[in-house]
């Protein structure tokens, strides 16, 4: 065990950090304006820096998770925003590469990680949230072999952006849910796909609706077999949680800005508030960075070799736990101040609870880890082993 | 960066838990209630183990070994409430470093210490004949009279300690006192995170076998909820103790943050972890004859130990925003 960088990370961490420092752009956060994004992006990726650990067929620099953590880890210590296309590198790309054709990632992948092209993720639905499985959006052959895509996604984020995305679809009604199911890589800008932003509690418009109105998809560009899309989904589920997770530093503000923030804030407050605040910061500061180290640890795993498995979903779980503590404590130090001039950390805050939900719910994951890691028996399902088109009667 | 254990602390870990399985077990510490049996394995046969001195230097007829080392022996010691505790010989070694004579002593089981805090039990009081404290700032050791009370958890040998005619070790031992201390709040958790990850155990086990309505109780999401709570934080608590272990050995600035967090972690976990398992089991987890409550005594009396949560969390807290604004 050893947390200090081999010489071979050093190197590169210095690499990363001398670029990081010549070129990353000063003022406005990239992310505000998609197309500087896109820009810096590609800057990046031209660097070396983007899709770090991914494979050089797919594109990627064929290098270590721990190079990929070091860019991470660099990009943060700027306080540089997160890459405009994480959702495709995240989850997208991880799904093209484990499941895609020879041509589909020869067509998507270089041009995903410079940001040419933006993804999304086409899975939620109105009636299928934490029930993925649920899903009613269909996908039936036509007359060349091609597919006819009708129904409705929702929760999708940078839908109005995105260039393409991966489109979960029910293929086959008259099977048990998981098994009838089919992925696709859809063109958003085909004819009969609309998109229709979504306004959170937090002000901003991240989330889509969108709707599919006999949009056509070709054969060529389904991912796995047909009624093979829930394990398809699976990878890509697993990728999400993981860099929800991701050492814990992924979600909500660091921990350090927190202590920072209430260290010029505390002396305000009245003596016994002050205990309650220090309370607060020292709970949530021992949670955050148990979430980081066990990020950490699977971190290690990944370097390995090894694909961390369900236990993945704990970051998530503990992570979104200790920023929504963290965030709360960073309002409530403002004092009297609060309700009226909590601002950034008041937005912050608004975004939490659904922090708690996106990517699997709480609840949903701690079921995950009770069954998958545990080994606890699940609860007896009434959909079990029934068609689809039963279960809607 | 590779933040796991290495090959080498796995087979120690393995080799360690076998020692204090067959030696130390949740029985023995029922009888220390019962009937006022002495603590398992005891002083002697833990140090005739070399675990107990892992790193107590090789100069002086111990192991010199790392904290983490020790961090994992700690561990599968938590797991069968075995006592003495590794962080009185943890301590020990840190405040005694240098000093010869007495470090063999420690080594060969000649001088049975114990360590006096400020405040609160002193800490494998009972058995001990070798004192050291902190007077004015100097490290002092002596003999001492202790006092046994009404032990919550009767494997921690707490006692209180009237010192007697003492020596001074050291002057100025403020900075060596203070590492002393975070070495032995790292080790404490270990002992709470093997004591956590064995309760878990024992109540995931029961919920898969238990039955009510009709099926098995793991399977009601209000007790499996319960339970990956519990495995959440003893994850969580795992890496904190690795941090901490390693700090020690290797990046003292750190250890300050990282042994207030291990300990905090380890009073919150070791306790929830406790009172969720007596939960899970029913009417049978609150009575003399199950092993639930040697583990929830464990509980209540550690979070006590080397400062208690509230004082660990305040620590981390102050540390955190002194970083923050440096």
């Amino acid at each position: 065990m050893d947390f200090d960088d081999t010489p071979d990370e050093a190197a590169w961490r210095a690499e990363v950090r001398s670029f990081l420092e010549k070129h990353h752009p000063s003022g406005e956060r990239p992310r505000d304006d998609p197309d500087a994004a896109r820009a810096w992006q590609a800057t990046l990726y031209e660097a070396g820096f983007v899709g770090v650990a991914w494979p050089q067929q797919a594109g990627g620099r064929g290098g270590t998770p721990m190079q990929q953590a070091i860019v991470d880890q660099e990009m943060a210590r700027l306080g540089l925003p997160a890459l405009i296309n994480l959702i495709g590198i995240g989850m997208c790309g991880p799904t093209v590469i484990m499941h895609g054709s020879d041509d589909q990632k020869q067509r998507y992948l270089t041009r995903l990680l410079r940001a040419d092209d933006l993804w999304c993720q086409l899975f939620s639905e109105p009636e299928a949230g934490s029930d993925l499985a649920g899903l009613r959006t269909r996908a039936v052959r036509d007359a060349d072999g091609g597919w006819r895509i009708t129904g409705q996604k929702v929760w999708t984020t940078l839908a109005h952006l995105a260039d393409f995305g991966i489109l979960l679809t029910r293929t086959d009604p008259d099977v048990p849910k998981h098994r009838g199911l089919t992925m696709f890589v859809v063109d958003m800008k085909a004819p009969g796909v609309t998109v229709r932003p979504l306004r959170q509690m937090n002000g901003d418009a991240h989330f889509n609706e969108v709707f599919f109105d006999d949009v056509r998809i070709p054969d060529a560009e389904r991912l796995g077999e047909p009624g093979e899309g829930w394990t398809v989904a699976l990878t890509t589920l697993m990728s999400e949680r993981l860099s929800l997770g991701g050492g814990g530093t992924a979600v909500g503000p660091k921990p350090e800005v927190v202590a920072r923030h209430v260290a010029e804030h505390i002396g305000a407050l009245t003596a016994d508030r002050q205990v309650l605040a220090r309370q607060q910061l020292g709970r949530g500061f021992v949670a955050a960075l148990g979430a980081r180290y066990t990020g950490y640890r699977q971190l290690s795993k990944l370097s390995r070799g090894e694909f961390p498995g369900p236990e993945a979903s704990a970051g998530k779980l503990s992570g979104t736990q200790s920023a929504r503590d963290l965030t709360d404590l960073a309002v409530r130090v403002l004092g009297d101040d609060a309700p009226i001039g909590g601002g950034p950390w008041q937005t912050a805050q608004a975004v939490m609870p659904g922090m708690a939900i996106a990517g699997g719910s709480d609840q949903v994951l701690r079921n995950i880890i009770g069954e998958r890691v545990l080994g606890l028996p699940a609860e007896p399902r009434a959909d079990k082993g029934v068609t689809f088109k039963e279960t809607l009667a | 960066m590779n933040f796991d254990l290495d090959q080498e602390h796995l087979d120690l870990a393995a080799a360690a838990g076998e020692f204090l399985a067959g030696s130390a077990s949740p029985a023995a510490a029922r009888a220390a209630l019962d009937d006022g049996a002495a603590a398992r394995p005891g002083r002697a046969e833990l140090v005739k183990s070399g675990y107990a001195t892992i790193t107590v230097p090789e100069s002086a007829g111990g192991g010199g070994g790392s904290v983490l080392q020790l961090a994992v022996v700690a561990e599968q010691a938590g797991r069968v409430l075995t006592g003495p505790s590794l962080v009185s010989f943890a301590r020990a070694a840190v405040l005694l470093d240098g000093d010869a004579d007495r470090l063999a002593g420690l080594a060969d089981g000649s001088l049975a210490v114990a360590v006096v805090d400020d405040s609160g039990p002193v800490l494998d009081a009972i058995g001990a004949d070798t004192f050291l404290a902190l007077r004015d700032g100097a490290l002092v050791c002596g003999p001492g009279t202790v006092t046994a009370r009404e032990p919550i958890d009767a494997t921690r040998g707490l006692g209180d300690v009237e010192l007697g005619q003492t020596v001074v070790l050291a002057r100025d031992a403020g900075e060596r006192w203070q590492r002393a201390e975070r070495v032995g709040r790292t080790v404490l958790a270990a002992e709470g995170l093997g004591a956590a990850a064995y309760l878990l155990e024992m109540g995931v086990a029961y919920a898969k076998q238990r039955h009510a309505f009709g099926r098995a109780i793991g399977s009601y999401q209000a007790v499996k909820h319960l339970l990956v709570d519990v495995y959440v934080a003893v994850e969580q608590l795992r890496s904190l103790v690795w941090w901490a272990a390693w700090a020690a050995d290797r990046a003292p600035g750190e250890l300050p943050l990282a042994a207030a967090a291990a300990k905090a972690a380890a009073a919150t976990t070791l306790e929830q972890a406790a009172e969720t398992v007596i939960q899970v089991h029913g009417g049978i987890g609150f009575t003399w004859e199950h092993d639930a409550h040697l583990y929830w005594r464990r509980a209540k009396v550690d979070r006590f130990l080397l400062g208690d949560d509230v004082a660990a969390f305040d620590e981390v807290a102050r540390l955190a925003m002194r970083e923050a604004t440096r």
